[in-house]
């Protein structure tokens, strides 16, 4: 299977909820509503895309909203689906994915704290890579746009 | 049995706890297990593992965000510092995405000197890889001490050819900064051949030695479809029998022109993954001797367009450690909008962490599961 052909199978069974973005001869991204996002990655899977290769979000403080992508790839096909739905940056969660793709732990655990997205149903939502002292309160996501990151400039003068 | 061991996640400097019930918590780590800042905190009963879990982001420097202030030519400066070892396969997942969004292809001749540094790096990297699974396994020094030895005269050929022997700088969007200089050609081909020779005394004295195979085989045996759904990346995948390359996958620089095959065990235990890295090697450097003896004449950089064409992208690599990705979404500035890096070593790190629940570890076999992962904190941490 090409990237083109699950294009049009995917298109078929989710009509207009689900819009292809672009087909590359290794890559097809795609962008979904929110509410089929769980559909589309079981239908992935049953497809053969068991190996998640990446996933994390990006902060739209504009349109208000998070999008959040998962990047899976199938040994079968060989090329990669990119996977992306929006969530309301006011209200900023979803469902964890563990279930349909369990290697994803570590990268929403990341998610949840570096952009400050709340993954329902993950069972260890707890600081990865930011320092145990920090503070979500005061200091904030640092992906996050609204993140001042000057702030942590080096003590050993101006490095810009 | 399952234990809720994170409650258990309380001083790091304490290294052994005992928890009742003849339970242990060992902290291994967090000042350099490896290579590196990380923690291993393994919950023991007497000899048997329950669970090992990676407390990794004790060196995490924000690189992520750091490229969003910075543009694609000054962004190679702060990626090169995930893993000092390996930086030109890093800067190549980078460099790939950046012209993809940009649109364009590199002269002929870059795309081969590129291939050359990489594999270059990446024979480097293995050694010294190799040299701590050695270690790991009771070999202690000796391999270690050859291996790294035998990493100097790689080292002198980057500098001759980048001017630096680690963090080159050398791949800007768009081509590499400068051409090979006189003499090279002889001097790698030297080397080539120097290694070679060296690598029939690793074989005899130590890879294929029964007291290694009898210390590391059967250790930790990582299924086809675990490796798959868990994520492994790189010689750690293809030690469970999956044939996947992005070399070969996904051909970039000059490997689509070059003749090479990809090396894969079906056993998935600790020493199939040492022996996968060994093998790559040999690959190494045969890919170098090709890409020498064929490297085409011409320019070795281009101008990049004022503007990107596309709006985001995702580019893979393979670095030594396996694969690495880029997504990277830009709003068509020369700045990225959001840079996502998906390094080899955190996925293997989950893998890590997941051994136990499918198998029986016993702690001394900790080591060598560990280092045969190849997992390095800097490049999981960011």
């Amino acid at each position: 299977m090409d990237p083109q052909r699950l294009s049009s199978l995917l298109s078929e069974r989710f009509g207009d909820k689900l819009q292809v973005v672009r087909v590359e001869p290794r890559r097809l991204y795609i962008k979904v509503d929110h509410s089929i996002a769980h559909d589309v990655a079981r239908m992935l899977k049953e497809q053969g895309f068991v190996m998640p290769i990446t996933m994390g979000g990006t902060d739209f403080p504009k349109k208000n909203v998070i999008e959040i992508f998962y990047g899976v790839w199938s040994p079968d096909h060989d090329f990669v689906v990119v996977m992306k739905f929006d969530i309301d940056r006011n209200e900023p969660r979803f469902k964890t994915f563990i279930d349909i793709w369990p290697g994803v732990h570590n990268y929403e655990r990341e998610t949840w704290e570096l952009l400050g997205v709340d993954i329902e149903g993950h069972p260890r939502l707890k600081l990865l890579l930011l320092p145990d002292d920090w503070s979500f309160e005061e200091e904030g996501h640092p992906l996050r746009k609204d993140f001042d990151a000057t702030k942590y400039r080096s003590p050993w003068g101006d490095e810009r | 049995m399952s234990y809720d061991m994170h409650r258990y996640l309380t001083d790091p400097f304490q290294e052994i706890e005992e928890l009742g019930g003849g339970l242990f918590k060992l902290n291994i780590g967090p000042q350099h297990p490896i290579s590196g800042q990380g923690r291993f905190i393994v919950l023991t009963d007497g000899e048997i593992v329950y669970d090992i879990e990676v407390d990794i982001g004790y060196s995490h420097r924000g690189i992520e965000k750091i490229l969003e202030y910075k543009n694609y030519i000054q962004a190679v400066v702060p990626l090169e510092r995930m893993v000092m070892l390996d930086t030109s396969n890093i800067l190549m997942g980078f460099v790939r995405a950046v012209e993809d969004l940009y649109g364009i292809e590199p002269p002929p001749r870059a795309k081969y000197i590129r291939t050359i540094i990489n594999e270059l790096n990446r024979i480097s990297s293995h050694l010294y890889a190799l040299g701590l699974f050695a270690e790991s396994a009771g070999w202690n020094p000796a391999v270690f001490i050859w291996t790294t030895v035998d990493r100097e005269p790689i080292l002198d050929i980057l500098e001759m050819i980048t001017g630096a022997r680690w963090s080159h700088s050398f791949f800007i969007p768009g081509g590499v900064r400068a051409d090979l200089p006189r003499g090279v050609k002889e001097r790698i081909l030297d080397t080539m051949d120097y290694l070679e020779r060296r690598l029939e005394v690793y074989e005899d004295a130590w890879i294929y030695n029964e007291t290694f195979r009898m210390r590391t085989e059967g250790v930790g045996i990582l299924p086809r479809d675990k490796a798959l759904e868990w994520g492994a990346a790189g010689p750690s995948l293809r030690a469970s029998g999956v044939k996947y390359d992005t070399r070969l996958n996904e051909p970039y620089s000059a490997y689509p022109e070059l003749d090479f095959r990809i090396v894969t065990h079906t056993a998935g235990d600790s020493y199939a993954r040492g022996w996968v890295r060994f093998e790559e090697i040999k690959v190494s450097i045969d890919l170098v001797r090709q890409a020498i003896e064929n490297i085409p004449e011409g320019p070795v950089k281009k101008a990049l367009p004022p503007r990107p064409v596309k709006e985001e992208t995702l580019a893979r690599a393979e670095t030594a450690r396996g694969e690495i990705n880029f997504y990277i979404y830009t709003e068509g500035r020369d700045k990225p909008y959001r840079v996502k890096i998906s390094p080899a070593s955190f996925r293997n790190f989950f893998v890590i962490e997941q051994m136990p629940k499918i198998q029986e570890i016993k702690l001394a076999d900790v080591p060598p599961l560990i280092y045969s992962f190849d997992p390095w904190f800097l490049d999981a941490d960011r």
